[in-house]
């Protein structure tokens, strides 16, 4: 029996299968002026409510700033303080590894000796309190840091037991013990983690104290309760049983000889001074004076961190204390920075020396603005710290050691930053000490500055002398790295002149020179701060700006020439001439600075996106062959760019499409456009890329009239698809988008013309050939491509297209062969030579579940392409049966092609 | 009530620059609920702006997807309806509804949104809905230079959705809907 | 009343006495208050735990006070017969009876107790000096109990030391004016000899010390290293304590180191002011006396140590020595009992 094809009236369906549409006066997105203003307002607020941790407290600040009130409660002061120490901890344990061996001096050779304390009846009163004494001549042990960390907390468990155990001597002779590791500094970047670690100790015993102490205050010897103490209770409310044994803990501690453990042994209970006095203020001022005992500038320095803490945590803290151990902090600093000789120059040790400071530093000064806040006198704070003096006093000299004026800067609020601004400057030209890099103070100066929304007067002579003290440095990475944090701050003040004199002084400083790698890239640094800029087109008029780019060289000239090509592409297209023509050359630069051939890292694939980009971005408007010759440029200069090539194709096809839009007259540059997509072509290398690039081609060669081209096209791409299914060193090919390659290919078949002298089918057969004589195809690909065909053969047969090419040109099948039965006999015997092939590559595939689906695939197709006489229902009651042994009879898509069947 | 919004075939930047202004000012975050993309975007940068209407996307692979990643054949299911998305381009002839009917069957989903043909067009079919959202920007198709920029928004509420059609015609949005429910139950060979 | 047991919170030995038993069966223990001041009555009872009866034919309750005077060697010139043959100075002792004969019954009986050390038309031979434990010079006042039993039963008894301070009445008030004396010390100030490098480099430490205190304040002043070319590795302030006892025609003094406390460490920072503060212990302290036959006066020593290899190689003994790496400077010290009512910084 013959195959016939089912009859189909597409436009009969469409009619009576739409879905009736309505005006809709009200639609869900009707409504979003409303909304998207509601939505700029939910986002500002989350804005003020973020909380970045780091800068918390100066948006609590800018909030309260009308009320002008800078005052913070002393309980979120406490929490915040509370994360800082743990943070600091958490830095200093971090931040000083330690080599795994450390030779360590005699004083830590006593924790070594175990922890063991002989009963304190045996030992006379001198020795209970714990003056030990270790001969001098002892050779320094060898330990390894694990040990000692251990042994430090096996001493602490020590403490811990003889605690529970009532015996408090030993647990203070044990804490006398460990305090006294901090005597040794012969281990500088061991002496954090000591400190640490001791610290946690102590605050541990200061804690059994005080509990200890107020228990005896509030319970007496029977059990009974005396009283329950409030918060703020007063020294009077103490009974004198309480008061006698907390003064007689001061005493004992008190009487340890050596004056660093008696100093943090008194801090670790020195909240236990308020059951003997209301107000321990005069405790604080000698606790800060008796500091200065201690000559070791580290050891001084860790002790007063401590000493801060515990007073910060205690409520103690007043800036007066603070500012006095800032000020001695100077002091013993000073002989470290100069030596005899007067100089100031950094060694490794000095290096190493103020690394380990400067944790501390930094957690004082935090500390000394929170206080300074809560007390509401920052200002006054400032003052006794030297600021506002040579404002009177012209001659005052108002240098500070440079890591304090460092970190005093960076804590300072950002409106004082701006107001202080000039003295602050003033200070750094001042502060040139070995202590930290003046360079990084200027720059830090520049980083707040820019922090804050100020838009004073001062900042134009400020900027004068900052480029005056930057140009006295020797060193173009220097003047480089100061000026680098003021860039920001001229592009948002708005300050041409001094950007133009900046970039002046670049180029001349620059010019002729080798620059080194830090060099290059604070240079690329200020580049990309130019990028504040929302537009290219700003920036390239800026003085200089090429010359400065051609300074640069290597990775760094690479990173700018991306954030260049990035920020001009990314505002939609490129149409003035000048900024394509000076990206072309930015893309040439990277082009040439990067191996494409052989490397394929995703730097380069970054580079060959942008590059991509930008071409693709190009828009010459109307001068449409000078954008085609741009693409040819491009072809050219970036011929090893792989993904480029197909850019370049689908901007000439979009190109061509254009000229059709703007009018017949165009066709001859539409047919070079043609050329150029068809020429260019070859060279893409992924095989789905190339069909489907041809397949554009083609559409926009229909599209144009030119049936040609299009033949031509066609015919390149199944020559092609030919040639991908001999050869069998492709195993890339991605199957499934081969498939709807050629299912896409299919239906463009329905709108070209079949050519009669080359015969009606010649495409079409090709497809099957190479599709049943390629090594690649599975089985499952030629069911997807066999029902293709099918499903084509099918709409060839109908009267009526389902649809034609745009262009009116160009006749569809169903004019060209109306009527004609050799034609429509062609169809049936093609189509009877692929039901054949189709059946057996079902029968090939080896899954069971995939047979079974292709089955239905091949039964639905079959049912819609052919009319159902007996032979064709046979065939697909076959199938089903096929599908049923596979999939199981329940199975849901079997279910709905038996209905669709209506069998 | 959930917003779906069906679109694809925006062929950026290829052959257009971005969506139009007067689509980008509608789509806001936060109003929509899923979105479901036919395909060829066909660049990452518009993938991460559909990202910022709306997290949950669903995409198709058009045949210029720069994303190889994106699967063929995608299904749904959002309220009680089953959703099959699809780009179109291997579906032969394209738009046709019987062919497309044997994607619906394949699948098994109960609405069927496809794109490639730049047309927006909105079917019943063997109680099934197929639609497609037409070119989000207007692109030039495989069959026609002149598109309107088109989209879909379906405000699927249990049985019931109403397919909104949002298109550019000479500059301005013209908005029309579509209603149609879910038959009960439709189930069971006979 | 309180038994403060734990050691490192007591100021004085066990309040409670330890226990003076002569048979398995019973304890006699004693409770008293903490301190006792002259002019008030010794308070307390006595607690006897027993297992059965306990017949006795009185309680009686002793106090002994006296100074007792020893010369232990040691002190330059003391000729070894003088050991021991010093008489002890008797302060006060009476026996007050406080229960007749009678029974005890088994379990634990407690006797409360009052004993006027000083009765008010009383003429006492000696002062009522402060409860002191020295090197050579012991004050102390003991309670004692005793139980007779007759002829068949050992007698109990116990026995405890009680604290006295001075009264509350005639004490001067604090703060007691401050008597500052003001010290420097150069390399001409020295009375021994220096290492050339030190005395030409020359150096010069300033500062006050209050020399007058209350036993329950602090000793204090400050210090300030004005120069020194030669580093400074150490300064400390030691106390001392001079006992004398009159021997027939001579003194006999005993120093003795109490206790030595570091103020710098290092060599710290030129004209910075270095505050001196040095609790005073409790118990090796006691008002200054000057008796007759024996006196107690106390004395600050200020040692500055410098950086030199003799250092290191010298053992160490005394601190307060002189050496040729070390400068000295020391003060007499006055000690009062003052009013207890506050405890300041």
């Amino acid at each position: 029996m013959e195959l016939e094809f089912r009859r189909r009236d597409y436009g009969a369906t469409q009619k009576s299968q739409c879905l009736p549409r309505s005006q809709a006066l009200k639609h869900p997105l009707s409504s979003t002026l409303a909304s998207r203003q509601q939505q700029a307002k939910t986002v500002r607020g989350s804005d003020l409510d973020f909380f970045d941790p780091l800068r918390g407290l100066d948006v609590n600040d800018s909030a309260e700033e009308k009320v002008e009130d800078t005052s913070i409660s002393i309980e979120a002061v406490t929490q915040d303080l509370i994360k800082e120490w743990k943070s600091l901890k958490r830095v200093l344990m971090q931040r000083f590894p330690v080599s795994k061996v450390i030779s360590f001096s005699p004083i830590s050779n006593i924790i070594m000796k175990g922890s063991k304390v002989e009963a304190p009846s045996a030992l006379s009163y001198s020795e209970e309190t714990g003056s030990e004494q270790t001969s001098l001549e002892e050779p320094a042990k060898i330990i390894n840091q694990q040990e000692y960390i251990a042994k430090v907390h096996e001493l602490r468990e020590g403490i811990n037991c003889a605690w529970q155990a009532e015996d408090r001597v030993t647990s203070l002779k044990l804490s006398i013990k460990v305090t006294k590791l901090l005597m040794d500094t012969t281990v500088l970047q061991f002496y954090p983690t000591v400190f640490v670690i001791v610290t946690d100790m102590l605050d541990m015993l200061g804690d059994m104290v005080w509990e200890r102490i107020k228990q005896k205050a509030e319970v007496d010897v029977n059990g009974t309760v005396i009283c329950s103490l409030p918060n703020d209770f007063q020294s009077s409310n103490i009974c004198l049983e309480a008061r006698e044994t907390c003064y007689n803990w001061f005493c004992k501690v008190g009487s340890v000889r050596e004056l660093l453990p008696r100093i943090y042994l008194e801090l670790a209970i020195l909240p236990c001074w308020r059951f003997l006095i209301n107000q321990p203020m005069e405790v604080l001022d000698r606790l800060v004076m008796m500091v200065r005992g201690l000559a070791d500038p580290l050891a001084s320095l860790y002790c007063r961190l401590y000493m801060v803490h515990r007073m910060q945590k205690f409520g103690f803290c007043s800036s007066g204390y603070l500012i006095k151990c800032i000020k001695d902090i100077e002091d013993v600093l000073a002989p470290v920075l100069v030596d005899k000789e007067g100089y100031s120059y950094i060694t490794d040790d000095k290096k190493l020396l103020f690394s380990l400071m400067e944790p501390a530093i930094e957690y004082i000064m935090k500390c000394l603005f929170l206080t300074g806040r809560q007390e509401n006198n920052v200002l006054g704070m400032l003052e006794e710290l030297g600021f506002g003096r040579n404002k009177f006093h012209s001659s005052y000299n108002s240098s500070h050691v440079s890591i304090l004026l460092h970190h005093l800067l960076k804590e300072l609020p950002s409106e004082l930053v701006s107001s202080l601004a000039m003295e602050i400057l003033d200070m750094i030209k001042c502060s040139n000490d070995c202590s930290f890099s003046q360079v990084l103070n200027y720059r830090l100066l520049g980083n707040r500055l820019s922090e804050g929304k100020s838009q004073e007067g001062f900042l134009s002579s400020l900027i004068d002398e900052v480029i005056q003290a930057a140009s006295q440095y020797q060193s173009l990475y220097d003047y480089l790295r100061i000026m680098d944090a003021y860039v920001d701050l001229m592009l948002q003040n708005k300050m041409e002149n001094h950007l133009d004199a900046l970039l002046d002084d670049m180029v001349s400083l620059a010019r002729d020179k080798f620059l080194s790698e830090e060099e290059q890239s604070s240079l690329q640094s200020i580049i990309l701060e130019l990028s504040h800029f929302e537009n290219l087109q700003e920036v390239l008029p800026l003085n200089h700006f090429i010359e400065i780019l051609d300074l640069m060289s290597g990775t760094s000239k690479s990173s700018v020439n991306m954030h260049l090509l990035n920020m001009g592409t990314r505002n939609g297209c490129i149409c003035d001439s000048t900024t394509v023509q000076f990206l072309f050359e930015v893309s040439q630069a990277l082009y040439d600075a990067t191996d494409f051939v052989n490397i394929k890292d995703d730097d380069n694939r970054q580079t060959s996106r942008l590059i991509s980009r930008f071409v693709e971005m190009v828009d010459y408007g109307a001068e449409m062959e000078r954008h085609l010759m741009f693409l040819a440029e491009c072809r050219e200069a970036f011929s090893g760019i792989h993904e480029l090539k197909e850019t370049l194709v689908r901007s000439s096809n979009t190109l061509a499409v254009k000229a059709l839009k703007a009018g017949k007259k165009h066709i001859n540059f539409v047919k070079s456009c043609l050329a150029f997509s068809e020429v260019t072509i070859p060279c893409i290398s992924s095989p789905t890329e190339h069909l489907n690039l041809y397949l554009e081609t083609a559409e926009v060669a229909l599209l144009g009239g030119l049936i040609s081209h299009s033949d031509g096209l066609v015919m390149s791409a199944v020559e092609y698809l030919e040639n991908v299914a001999v050869t069998d060193g492709l195993k890339s090919i991605d199957v499934d988008s081969m498939a709807s390659v050629v299912c896409k290919l299919c239906s463009l078949l329905v709108m070209i013309p079949g050519n009669p002298e080359k015969g009606v089918m010649e495409i079409l057969k090709s497809i099957f050939s190479a599709t049943c004589s390629s090594s690649w195809a599975t089985p499952r690909l030629k069911v997807k491509i066999f029902c293709a065909i099918m499903s084509l053969l099918s709409t060839l047969s109908q009267d009526n297209l389902p649809y034609h090419s745009a262009n009116p040109e160009i006749i569809g099948n169903d004019l060209l062969f109306f009527g004609d039965s050799s034609y429509k006999q062609e169809l049936v015997s093609c189509t009877q030579l692929v039901l054949s092939e189709l059946l057996d590559a079902i029968e090939q595939e080896s899954s069971q579940i995939a047979r079974g689906n292709m089955a239905l695939e091949a039964c639905n197709c079959i049912s819609s392409a052919l009319v159902m006489n007996e032979k064709v229902t046979e065939l697909c009651l076959r199938l089903l049966e096929t599908a049923k042994g596979c999939l199981g009879a329940n199975d849901r898509y079997i279910e709905s092609t038996k209905k669709s069947l209506q069998l | 009530m959930v917003l779906v919004l069906a679109l694809g075939d925006l062929h950026v930047p290829h052959r257009a620059a971005d969506l139009p202004p007067k689509f980008k000012s509608m789509l806001v975050p936060g109003k929509i609920q899923h979105i479901i993309c036919t395909g060829n975007l066909c660049i990452k940068e518009i993938h991460d702006y559909l990202k910022t209407i709306c997290p949950d996307l669903h995409i198709v692979r058009g045949e210029f997807d720069e994303d190889a990643r994106y699967p063929e054949n995608k299904t749904l299911t959002i309220g009680q309806f089953k959703l099959g998305l699809c780009h179109g381009h291997q579906v032969i002839p394209w738009g046709d509804l019987d062919s497309l009917a044997m994607l619906q069957r394949q699948l098994g989903v109960d609405i069927l949104v496809t794109g490639h043909t730049h047309q927006f067009t909105a079917y019943k079919h063997e109680g099934g809905v197929v639609i497609n959202p037409g070119s989000a920007t207007g692109a030039y198709s495989s069959i026609n230079q002149d598109v309107n920029p088109s989209f879909v928004l379906m405000d699927i509420d249990g049985f019931r959705a109403v397919v909104y059609v949002y298109e550019l015609i000479d500059g301005e949005v013209k908005v029309d809907k579509i209603e149609f429910k879910k038959p009960p139950t439709t189930n069971s060979a006979p | 009343m309180s038994n403060f047991l734990d050691q490192i919170e007591s100021i004085a030995p066990p309040y409670v006495s330890n226990l003076f038993s002569y048979d398995h069966d019973i304890n006699v223990e004693f409770e008293i208050a903490g301190f006792e001041f002259t002019q008030e009555p010794v308070e307390g009872k006595i607690v006897i735990k027993s297992a059965t009866s306990i017949s006795h034919q009185a309680i009686r309750l002793s106090v002994n006070g006296s100074v007792n005077l020893q010369v232990r060697g040691g002190s330059a010139g003391v000729i070894e017969s003088f050991y021991g043959v010093i008489k002890p100075i008797q302060i006060v002792k009476k026996t007050i009876e406080v229960r007749s004969s009678g029974k005890i019954p088994p379990g634990t009986t407690e006797i409360p107790f009052s004993l006027n050390l000083r009765e008010p038309g009383e003429s006492i031979v000696e002062k009522f000096y402060e409860t002191f434990h020295g090197t050579n010079i012991n004050i102390q006042y003991l309670l004692t109990a005793d139980i007779p039993r007759g002829y068949l039963h050992k007698p109990l008894s116990a026995t405890m030391e009680f604290i006295i301070e001075s009264g509350r009445v005639d004490l001067p008030e604090r703060p007691i004016p401050p008597e500052m004396v003001i010290f420097y010390i150069t390399q001409d100030t020295q009375r021994h000899p220096l290492l050339p490098e030190i005395k030409t480099g020359g150096f010069r430490v300033t500062g006050k010390l209050a020399t007058q205190c209350s036993l329950q304040d602090p000793l204090s002043g400050e210090l300030t290293v004005e120069a020194s070319s030669v580093p400074i590795t150490s300064i400390d302030i030691h106390l001392l304590r001079v006992e004398s006892i009159i021997v027939g025609e001579r003194i006999v003094t005993e120093t003795s180191l109490i206790q030595s406390t570091q103020i710098a460490d290092g060599d710290v920072c030129r004209n910075m002011t270095l505050p001196i503060y040095v609790l005073l212990p409790r118990l090796l302290m006691c008002p200054s006396v000057f008796a007759g036959p024996f006196s107690v006066e106390f004395k600050v020593c200020i040692t500055i140590s410098f950086k030199s290899k003799l250092a290191k190689a010298q053992p160490k003994s005394d601190p307060t020595a002189p050496r040729l790496w070390m400068a000295l400077e020391r003060l007499p010290l006055e000690l009062v009992r003052t009013k207890r009512d506050q405890f300041s910084c």
